[in-house]
């Protein structure tokens, strides 16, 4: 059976793990004093403006500079071919598997790909005089043919984006899968189909991208500010790109305004405000605004996939197959493309013959990247609306179908026809808790209406496995990755009482700096205030990976325990030395070192960290200092699991539908901080709803470029458009982490288009309707059933 | 994302603004409440030589009433009227809308006269005063003129103020004291995929007269439905005369398609619309005017 | 050289006379030119509110206006809430982990302040709309209403802030 954490909330210590202590980052945040990229401005500094090409496809003839060049406050001009001379082509990161390299450089140099992707940069006094800098310079282009989407992209008169490395603008295509998916499916009693589109979106953290940077002529040395998850990773691509060593550049990323998956790795821009600190030898900074944004920074999601789930007449799956392409844009961003449709397609059904056909295909839009949940709310939505499908086929109810395949506890550890390792869990307990908390079978009960406002009712439900974190080093390797899986800390502790934390991942909202510290306060027995918590600096950490793929406390726990093991090993040596005892029968508590058999007997921890740092009066054979390091690759991935639930009513006369309840019930393993596992919840699921609901990134098909690339234009969620959101937690630990943690980082984001989906067609039941693309307006809504209405009269 | 430069300037009279856009020949603008015009500059979709601000200019952001007629200064902001009793008791059409436009702090810089300036298709603003047949009074260097609304809206973001031009008054008739409004958005408080206004005056008989029916996001600008309103003159808005009503307004409609909705969904939801507003107009007031 | 005006701003109190040019905006004017970088710039379209201060005593989004139109005016933005401790708003923020990533926090706080100072407390549906002007990607704002909710609640007799 599956170990169940123990919450009784009253054992828990103020600031250990398990409690909900307040966080460490709140102060200076909500003071104002949080320090943001573009918070902090050298002497002399720069500012950067980016000439971008408005056409989704087009040669460059010509660039004009000279009228920039002489306007007043101008310091610097770069172009294609001065970024070619200069520097390298951008390195991925996250390659899809068996892909080839396009190779791409911070500016377009003879065609751009995409509207948006840079042509030009200049640096001026303020960023007032760079835009009009950018103003006055003349790009002659020639707009070329451009490819919309990954059906035309497919057509063999279609241009190719990339013809120099691909014949055709299909970058990959994989299988991947286990059993005999196709002889199943052929066999199989019912085999429901369909085809899905996923909406193109935005992450959108409320800070841009930004970047200052410091060139230090004398020493050859780069000094980096960067909103960026990944301090590490952003300062080995800068270097290969600018052609440095790794050790001359450093980066430093303090406050980050949201990342979501957006900030992962470097984009052109960084590389072009680089050379042009190196060139102007002056700092330069560049703040993105929002029109830039929506058209260079990375997007998220965007496929289309066509899905069959096979079945017995008992209800049982039998076979499941997913063939989808992603449209990736114009390159391969250094994150690519979502990589965890294909490793979460099955979700919690025990299902032995699956497979997906996974095609990532190259297209005039700017380039897709990774986004929280990255790959795994489209799974999910098709997955689940395929299942509802089924059901009704089969006559079955919905439920009681999904608790009939779900997975058991004594069935796992279970590998998933992916390769998937579920390493615990309950499934079934979510789903029967998701579906008593919506009201289900009251539902069932009573019917979908018209109420007397000639509203229809519907309830939808969308059960999910997520990974959180991932396998080890051995497992990326085999995919091309050119990052790692290990996480490492430095415990310093120091003469006035407290520990220092020295971590590479930097504070972008998760709460970093409060979990690490809750961790270090409970295996070494310190205070939680004394605990202070140093993130981001690549120059004052020990190398990592860094903050994304719900890894970061997954992977760092295992860091911190360790050093914080050996460091209170270490506190205890000293301090039983020095008061004429064994380490065996001292204990810390708070801020003392005592004796536990005698507890006047006792030591103020600063002075134990005191002898240790100046060396006096140390324990023969003792190691001067008390510093602890340690790094930690996790050999698996946990994976989270739940399911959602939602009521909505419908306005089948203009496809109006209001979201009533959403409820979610979710699997989080052992809560270090259980509030701030809820605020990580209800973040993905807003999110989550904005996709299910309002967000699209669209390009006009016959202009290539995009339509709704403002905040105007692109609906994103307010106060006042969700839904309060029911949230209940199982604690089931996992075997395979530190502490039996699972990630809760982009959980959020997985179940929400399914579920509200799910719902409308549940309340639409009786016209037939079925939809199968997001996001799901009161216009598509309507035109819903305007189908469902004809092909009714159609078969009539 | 910075504007372009400008030169800004703060006349201290209404006769010192009219001179200086006189003197620019349309390379200047009024800045009112800036919340569309000022982001128009900074994304560059608009360059000026001159911005002149009559945000300090004495006795432009006053509401008054004058007989029948409730008279705006240009400057009045969404957020004063939200609250002045004299909107309520006398336009309560006009009061009731600016609940959907933007949100708080955006009503709290927006004026009426820059919106009506401004002459968005779905505006709320220009809605309400089309349904109310307000009168817009223009000033310029070379005197002032009346213009009627319905006139006055030309198309989209086109009105029919000259360049020299100011809006230096708002006058509003005594209004029908009975009023629905519906909005449809795609998030809360957006631009509006279709909007509805109506407003009317129901005699003690039951019957109603001077219906006006005013229709958003429907058309390269906001429109009157006169016939369906002269449809239903005398009636008392029956199920029946309500729906053939809607069904006419689509005679006036040229709806767009953009990212809010497409053309041939707004021509689904006009009629639903013009029905569920008549509806409420008729179930939701006292039997009668007092 | 493009042309300069001369403002002068009371900004959370202070006195400040500045040069500047006629297309700064107000938000950039408070960052770059008195280094508050607490007022966070969003979208520079006035559509995410994260800049939002208080002019005279009334929520605005400083990206809409520009700093040459608030001469003579009393700007209040978030550095002017805590003193030692933290504002009791700020303090409803961090009990109900009403903030996650920061950037939109001071937006939602000078909004939150702009409605106290008014001695309003509206409902929590009335408080959805009130708070539409500001986004915050992060939390999903349910934190949020909780922590207004419950700072207006407690407000009791405490002075208003901004006014
Ligand atoms: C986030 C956001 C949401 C919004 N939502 C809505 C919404 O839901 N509905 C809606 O209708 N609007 C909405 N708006 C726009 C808002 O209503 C604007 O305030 C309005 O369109 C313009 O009024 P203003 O006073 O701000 O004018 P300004 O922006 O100052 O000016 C707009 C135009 O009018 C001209 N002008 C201003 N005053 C005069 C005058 N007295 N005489 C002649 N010309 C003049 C200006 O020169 C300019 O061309 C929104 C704006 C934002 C930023």
């Amino acid at each position: 059976m599956a170990e169940v954490v123990q919450t009784t909330r009253t054992s828990l210590r103020e600031g250990r793990i398990g409690s909900s202590v307040s966080r460490k980052e709140d102060d200076r945040l909500l003071r104002g004093e949080g320090r943001f990229t573009d918070d902090v401005e050298p002497g002399h500094c720069l500012h950067m403006a980016v000439g971008r090409c408005p056409f989704p496809h087009a040669r460059i003839l010509s660039i004009d500079v000279s009228q920039a060049v002489a306007l007043e406050g101008v310091e610097d001009v770069l172009v294609g071919s001065d970024v070619v001379s200069r520097s390298d082509p951008i390195s991925v990161l996250r390659p899809v598997a068996d892909a080839p390299d396009l190779g791409f450089y911070a500016m377009a140099t003879d065609v751009a790909v995409f509207e948006g992707h840079p042509v030009v940069s200049v640096v001026a006094v303020s960023r007032h005089v760079a835009e009009d800098a950018i103003g006055l310079i003349d790009v002659d282009y020639e707009p070329l043919p451009h490819v919309f989407d990954v059906e035309s992209a497919m057509d063999p008169r279609s241009p190719v984006l990339h013809p120099r490395v691909l014949k055709s603008n299909l970058l990959v295509k994989r299988l991947t899968g286990a059993g005999d998916p196709e002889a199943r499916l052929a066999e199989a009693d019912v085999v429901v189909e369909e085809r899905f589109s996923i909406n193109r979106v935005s992450p959108l953290p409320m800070e841009t991208r930004a970047i200052v940077a410091e060139w230090q002529a004398g020493a050859r040395e780069l000094t980096v500010r960067h909103s960026t998850q990944v301090p590490h990773l952003v300062r080995k691509q800068l270097a290969e790109s600018l052609r440095l060593e790794d050790g001359a550049v450093r980066v430093i990323a303090t406050d980050v305004g949201g990342g979501f998956g957006l900030k992962l790795g470097i984009y052109p821009e960084d590389v072009l405000a680089c050379l042009h600190a190196m060139r102007a030898r002056r700092p330069v900074k560049w703040v993105e605004d929002r029109i830039e944004f929506f058209r260079a920074s990375t997007h998220g999601r965007e496929s289309v996939h066509s899905v069959r789930v096979g079945a017995r007449s008992d209800g049982q799956i039998t076979g499941m197959f997913d063939a989808y392409a992603v449209d990736s844009g114009g390159y391969n961003s250094p994150m690519g493309s979502p990589q965890l449709t294909s490793h979460m397609f099955t979700g919690p059904y025990r299902v032995n013959d699956a497979g997906t056909e996974h095609s990532v295909i190259l297209t005039n839009k700017a380039p897709v990247g990774a986004y929280r949940g990255y790959g795994q709310p489209e799974s999910c939505f098709v997955r689940e609306l395929l299942i509802d499908r089924l059901a009704c086929r089969l006559g079955r109810d919905r439920v009681e179908l999904r608790a009939q395949n779900m997975l058991h506890s004594q069935d796992m550890p279970w590998q998933s026809t992916s390769g998937a390792t579920y390493d615990s869990g309950d499934y079934e307990a979510c789903l029967r808790m998701a579906a008593q908390a919506i009201g289900y079978e009251e539902h069932v009960k009573r019917g979908r209406g018209p109420g007397t406002d000639g509203r229809y009712t519907g309830v939808g439900l969308a059960s999910f496995v997520e990974r959180t974190g991932y396998a080890s080093s051995k497992f990326l390797a085999r995919r091309g990755s050119r990052f790692g899986a290990h996480e490492s800390v430095t415990l310093r502790a120091n003469r006035s009482g407290g520990v220092d934390v020295y971590n590479g991942v930097s504070t972008f909202g998760v709460g970093t700096e409060t979990s690490f510290a809750q961790i270090v306060a409970d295996v070494i027995g310190i205070d939680f205030d004394s605990v202070r918590v140093h993130l981001g600096d690549t120059g004052a950490s020990p190398l990592n990976t860094g903050g994304f793929a719900s890894r970061t406390l997954i992977a760092s726990a295992g860091a911190l325990r360790q050093a914080a093991e050996e460091l209170r090993a270490k506190i205890l040596r000293i301090g039983a030395f020095m008061l004429d005892s064994d380490p065996e029968d001292a204990v810390i508590s708070r801020g003392v070192v005592c004796l536990r058999d005698d507890p006047n007997a006792c030591l103020p921890l600063a002075e134990v960290y005191d002898r240790a740092i100046i060396n006096q009066g140390m324990p023969p054979g003792e190691e001067p200092g008390l510093e602890s390091g340690a790094q930690f690759e996790p050999e698996a991935a946990a994976y989270g699991y739940g399911t959602a639930a939602a009521r909505v009513s419908v306005d089948p006369e203009t496809g109006d539908f209001d979201v009533e309840r959403f409820v979610m019930v979710h699997d989080c393993g052992t809560p270090v901080n259980p509030v701030l596992i809820d605020g990580q919840v209800l973040g993905g699921l807003a999110q989550g709803y904005g996709q299910a609901v309002m967000e699209e990134l669209r390009y006009d098909e016959e202009t290539g470029q995009l339509i709704n690339g403002t905040m105007m234009d692109y609906f994103m969620p307010t106060a006042a458009d969700l839904p309060e959101i029911e949230l209940q937690h199982t604690f089931v630990k996992s075997p395979v982490t530190p502490f039996g943690v699972r990630g809760v980082g982009e959980v959020g984001t997985v179940p929400g288009c399914a579920t509200i989906a799910s719902a409308i067609c549940d309340a639409l039941a009786d016209f037939g309707v079925e939809i199968n693309r997001l996001p799901l307006s009161p216009e598509s809504v309507w035109r819903a059933l305007n189908q469902a209405k004809a092909s009714r009269e159609v078969r009539s | 994302m910075k504007s372009a430069p400008f030169t800004y300037v703060r006349p201290a009279s209404v006769e010192e603004a009219l001179h200086v856009l006189d003197e620019q020949a349309g390379a200047a603008r009024i800045l009112a409440g800036g919340q569309s015009l000022v982001p128009m500059l900074q994304m560059r979709l608009m360059q000026l030589d001159a911005l002149v601000d009559i945000n300090r200019l004495p006795g432009l952001d006053e509401v008054r009433a004058a007989g029948a007629e409730t008279i705006f200064g240009p400057l009045v902001r969404y957020a004063t009227i939200e609250r002045l009793p004299l909107v309520a008791e006398r336009l309560p059409l006009l009061q009731c809308v600016m609940r959907f436009v933007g949100d708080p702090q955006i009503r709290n810089r927006g004026t009426i006269g820059g919106s009506l300036a401004q002459a968005d298709p779905t505006g709320e603003v220009p809605l309400s005063c089309l349904a109310l047949d307000a009168t817009i009074v223009a000033a310029s260097v070379s005197g002032t003129r009346e213009i009627l609304i319905d006139d006055f809206l030309v198309s989209s973001y086109t009105t029919a103020l000259e360049p020299g031009e100011m809006i230096t008054e708002i006058r509003f008739p005594l209004a029908p004291h009975h009023f629905a409004f519906l909005e449809r958005n795609r998030k809360h408080n957006d631009f509006a995929v279709v909007n509805v206004a109506v407003v009317g005056r129901r005699g003690s008989d039951g019957g109603w007269s001077d219906l006006r029916i005013a229709l958003g996001g429907v058309s390269d600008r906001v429109v009157l439905a006169v016939e369906s309103a002269a449809l239903l003159e005398g009636t008392t808005l029956e199920e029946d005369a309500i729906a053939q009503a809607a069904q006419l307004a689509l005679d006036v409609i040229d709806p767009p398609t953009d990212v809010r909705g497409t053309a041939e969904y707004r021509r689904h939801l006009v009629p639903v619309y013009v029905r569920r507003a008549l509806s409420k107009l008729r179930d939701d007031h006292e039997p009668f005017d007092a | 050289m493009p042309e300069r005006v001369e403002v002068t701003i009371s900004v959370n109190g202070r006195k400040h006379r500045r040069q500047v040019e006629p297309r700064m905006h107000l938000a950039d004017f408070l960052r770059h030119e008195l280094g508050l970088t607490g007022t966070h710039i969003g979208c520079e379209q006035g559509v995410c509110g994260n800049c939002t201060v208080l002019v005279d005593g009334q929520a605005v989004k400083s990206c809409l206006m520009f700093a040459a139109q608030a001469d003579g005016q009393r700007v209040t933005t978030v550095e002017s809430l805590a003193e030692e401790e933290l504002h009791p708003l700020q303090q409803a923020f961090k009990d109900a982990h009403a903030l996650q990533c920061g950037y939109c926090t001071p937006g939602f706080l000078m909004a939150a302040a702009a409605i106290a100072a008014e001695g309003r407390r509206p409902s929590r549906e009335e408080l959805r709309e009130e708070l539409s002007g500001v986004i915050c990607r992060c939390t999903g704002y349910e934190n949020i209403l909780i922590a207004v909710e419950r700072y207006l609640e407690d407000r009791g007799e405490v002075e208003a802030v901004g006014g």
